[in-house]
């Protein structure tokens, strides 16, 4: 029977527990707590702002040209004034860009303040992706979004323009790849 | 043929300004008989229960997506008829070929304007 080396043994303890110190100080740079209860959902407050300014300025300047286009031209002066009013209602509603903005600024500082945090603790830590979801429910949206062909709005240049779109609908495409057939054939389950 | 401008039309997206949007270019170009509904289940509920001359739907809704509706409407055999333009953001070669697939008439990605709304609905209806 080989005799246990005790130093050995005291060595290897000690790197474990080094190794957990650490790990240990890297999970607490995340800030999860901070991330979770605090910045995630301000950004998410901000976001939704947005949406609510970006909506009350289309819904502002739809009315305004809809008025406008409604108007009684029968009197030029009075057609004349009215329109100017309305115009001036627009450009007051598109003030809404440089709120918005500020708003788009304060959500990209917190997406960076995450992405310095996640990086940090990804190279102190050689942490490898698994596969698969999170939960059931990213699962069940993943797949959904993956049959039913949903990516949401393209980058400038990413997704295919009108004319590209029209020569497809009436038959005059060239070859899809084979990434395109492929996606067609995929069963729905 | 041109379209029938006294025609009802169900425009379906779940964004009630982009429903504003075509309902005023739709005015623009004579059609006044237009009807909304907020994703595909409510569109294909209107649609068993009124006759379409057109249906203009967006992509990506819940929980019945423009797609599904589409299907939908190309399996009844009371709605097969029925002209379907897809307005959508999703503009990916591969969404245009699933949607032809699945019998589409045209496809117009968003943002567009009133001419290229008026040159797809002249389109189908010339077909």
């Amino acid at each position: 029977m080989a005799l246990i080396d005790d130093s050995a043994i005291r060595r290897e303890l000690k790197n474990i527990a080094d190794y957990i110190r650490s790990l240990r100080r890297e999970i607490n740079a995340l800030q999860a707590n901070d991330l979770r209860h605090r910045r995630i959902p301000a950004a998410g407050h901000e976001l939704a702002a947005i949406v609510e300014a970006t909506e009350q300025a289309s819904n502002t300047i739809m009315a305004c040209a809809e008025a406008a286009m409604a108007a009684d031209p029968s009197d030029p002066a009075a057609y004349r004034a009215f329109v100017a009013d309305r115009m001036t209602a627009v450009f007051e509603a598109c003030a809404f860009q440089d709120i918005t903005g500020q708003r788009v600024a304060k959500v990209v500082e917190t997406l960076e303040h995450i992405e310095a945090r996640v990086s940090r603790f990804a190279e102190a830590t050689g942490a490898k992706d698994a596969g698969g979801h999170a939960s059931d429910k990213e699962a069940d949206e993943a797949e959904r979004k993956l049959r039913l062909f949903i990516h949401g709005p393209p980058l400038a240049g990413d997704g295919a323009g009108q004319s590209e779109i029209d020569a497809i609908i009436e038959g005059e495409a060239k070859s899809a790849t084979q990434d395109d057939i492929d996606r067609l054939f995929i069963k729905n389950s | 043929m041109s379209a029938d401008v006294s025609m009802p039309i169900l425009i379906v997206d779940d964004y009630k300004t982009m429903i504003r949007i075509i309902r005023n270019l739709l005015k623009q170009l004579g059609f006044e008989d237009v009807d909304e509904a907020a994703d595909g289940s409510e569109a294909l509920n209107k649609m068993r229960g009124r006759r379409y001359g057109l249906v203009i739907s967006d992509w990506n809704m819940e929980p019945m997506t423009g797609y599904e509706l589409l299907k939908e409407v190309r399996s009844d055999p009371a709605l097969v008829k029925t002209p379907f333009i897809m307005v959508t953001a999703e503009s990916k070669t591969e969404n245009v070929i699933a949607a032809k697939k699945a019998g589409v008439n045209n496809y117009i990605v968003k943002p567009f304007n009133a001419q290229t709304l008026r040159s797809k609905i002249d389109a189908v209806f010339a077909d």
